[in-house]
């Protein structure tokens, strides 16, 4: 769920600020931008593309965005339309590249090394991949990239609202996977 | 919801809490890369065209050393055509009085394209490398072309990618409104404007965009098919609307309007039956053939086809209406506020809570569809 909502006036406010300095060539200003959406960008594409692929995206993302920052209108949109960028990113990524290495064959492999630990985070990142798109995104920011859902809603453009319903349905969901997995190995044990 | 959950307030939820610690090892932890001071005219166009193998457009011809002499030649004669027609133009009148000075024919807006394959015509004219497609314009490829449209003035709403045996115009391009309509063919869109402000139109519905990429065919009878690859696309046509998802697909048929959408994946029994119900020349009261189709739909639809049964709430036969509840409401459970009889009734804040339950989102989709819809002047079925 994508729709825009009303970031707080300062971030907002400050994104103007950085967006349009960026845009006359201040490396800074654009460091200052990454240092605030990178996590949001890490996150989105680490709902889609393998987790060793997504380092190199975030910053590809970047740097198409550095050289289209001048096509981007509304300054204050910039959370938004990073974040659309990121998702075609993703989309990009599938349409190029050979097969890839899922993730239930890194769970695997985890488990063939023995290691427990490993094969359970990637086992609980497969469960949040396989929510529901409006879910995944959400969820995944607040549990993998340590966003609050304050900040979610300011750095995406979504509203208070729409963050809120995404925590709580896709938490909820997620507790049903994973409790079903758990239900299954132990019958399997 | 907990305040730990939402803002890392109050008691931490245990299980929130471990997924946190277990998760953490895929968090971000890269510093900031080390950015050039300032882009590079050439660094824009790369950043601008991350993918294709196509030239950029507007700015390099990599084909321009290969041209052959009777192109060459052609090119030339045009040239001295163009510089022979403006010289005799601009020539002062001899006889009767001065011809008043011409207004300036206002700039039309128009749109950068680049040629993928073959020679792709705009207006009637063969295009070189690249062109642009100005308001009013069509575009088209014959059975070896491609091409790629960069749209909006400068580019800054997203690419079009237009495969061979392909008819597209150019209907409209101002600030918040960018519209194609496309005749024939297939075009592929990735768009990053806002959501709603591109909309494609074709002979049997409107394709509005809502943040998204997707795949649009027109056949030579005006029918169409849409699949999106990636965020949502609104389909509308009179009254008659459906929103698609990433995974979903809708046809559309000249005279009717878009149909359902459903789930790419969805059984091929369902897919077919769901055909008939839309565009199959089927009466509800004629036993064994509509309501034949509507069964078999809603046996093989799964819990991810609520998409589709959800949109068949709104069936114009009462009973249909009562067949979809029945099953859709096995699939997931109407929430609380909305009752069956609100539903079949035409309720549309009940169903709009139904949705919110399907895990597609909440219906902000839809407000956010049927504003758009009016702001390009669309009808909106609710």
């Amino acid at each position: 769920m994508w729709v825009v909502g009303a970031p707080p006036l300062t971030e907002v406010s400050e994104d103007t600020r950085l967006v349009s300095a960026a845009r006359d060539g201040d490396r800074t200003a654009f460091g200052l931008l990454y240092r605030r959406y990178a996590r949001v960008v890490h996150g989105i594409l680490l709902t889609r593309v393998p987790p060793g692929e997504v380092d190199d995206l975030v910053q590809d993302v970047f740097l198409l965005a550095m050289g289209r920052l001048h096509t981007l209108r509304d300054e204050a949109a910039f959370g938004g339309w990073l974040a659309t960028i990121a998702r075609n990113r993703a989309m990009d990524y599938y349409r190029r590249s050979p097969p890839h290495e899922e993730l239930t064959d890194a769970v695997a492999d985890a488990a063939a090394r023995d290691d427990r630990s490993e094969a359970e985070a990637l086992e609980a990142l497969a469960a949040i991949r396989s929510l529901p798109d409006a879910y995944r995104e959400t969820l995944l920011l607040r549990l993998v990239e340590g966003l609050t859902g304050p900040e979610i809603a300011a750095r995406t453009g979504l509203t208070h609202g729409s963050v809120r319903v995404n925590l709580s349905r896709g938490m909820q969901m997620l507790r049903d996977k994973l409790e079903s997995r758990n239900q299954k190995s132990e019958e399997n044990l | 919801m907990s305040d730990y959950l939402w803002d890392k307030s109050g008691e931490p939820d245990p299980e929130v809490e471990r997924l946190e610690l277990m998760l953490a090892r895929f968090r971000h932890n890269r510093p900031v890369p080390d950015f050039p001071e300032r882009l590079g005219f050439w660094d824009r166009v790369r950043a601008a065209w991350p993918v294709r193998p196509v030239g950029p457009v507007g700015f390099v011809r990599p084909g321009m050393q290969q041209w052959s002499l009777p192109r060459f030649a052609a090119v030339a004669a045009v040239a001295l055509l163009t510089l022979g027609a403006w010289l005799f133009v601009r020539q002062p009148s001899v006889v009767g009085p001065q011809s008043p000075a011409l207004p300036a024919l206002p700039a039309s807006p128009s749109w950068n394209v680049a040629r993928a394959a073959g020679e792709p015509t705009i207006g009637a004219r063969r295009m070189g490398e690249t062109g642009r497609l100005a308001v009013g314009q069509t575009l088209e490829t014959d059975a070896v072309s491609r091409a790629v449209i960069n749209a909006g003035p400068v580019g800054e709403i997203g690419e079009v990618h237009v495969d061979p045996g392909t008819r597209v115009r150019l209907v409209e391009s101002r600030s918040a409104r960018y519209r194609l309509a496309l005749d024939r063919g297939t075009i592929h869109a990735m768009i990053w404007a806002p959501p709603g402000k591109f909309v494609v139109d074709t002979p049997s519905a409107v394709a509005v965009d809502l943040g998204c990429a997707y795949t649009l065919q027109v056949d030579d009878t005006g029918a169409g098919l849409l699949r999106v690859t990636f965020g949502w696309v609104g389909f509308t046509l009179k009254g008659r609307e459906s929103l698609i998802p990433e995974g979903a697909l809708c046809a559309t048929r000249p005279g009717v309007g878009p149909g359902t959408p459903y789930f790419e994946d969805a059984s091929p029994a369902f897919k077919a039956a769901l055909g008939q119900l839309d565009f199959g020349r089927l009466t509800p009261g004629s036993p064994g053939s509509r309501a034949a189709a509507l069964e078999t739909v809603l046996t093989n639809a799964r819990q991810r086809d609520a998409l589709t049964l959800w949109h068949l709430l709104t069936a114009p036969d009462a009973s249909e209406r009562a067949e979809v509840y029945r099953r859709l409401a096995a699939l997931v459970p109407p929430p609380q506020g909305v009752t069956r009889a609100g539903v079949l009734s035409g309720d549309k804040h009940m169903r709009d809570l139904w949705w919110n339950a399907l895990g597609l989102g909440d219906t902000s989709w839809w407000r956010l569809w049927e504003r758009q819809a009016r702001d390009f002047g669309l009808e909106s079925g609710d």
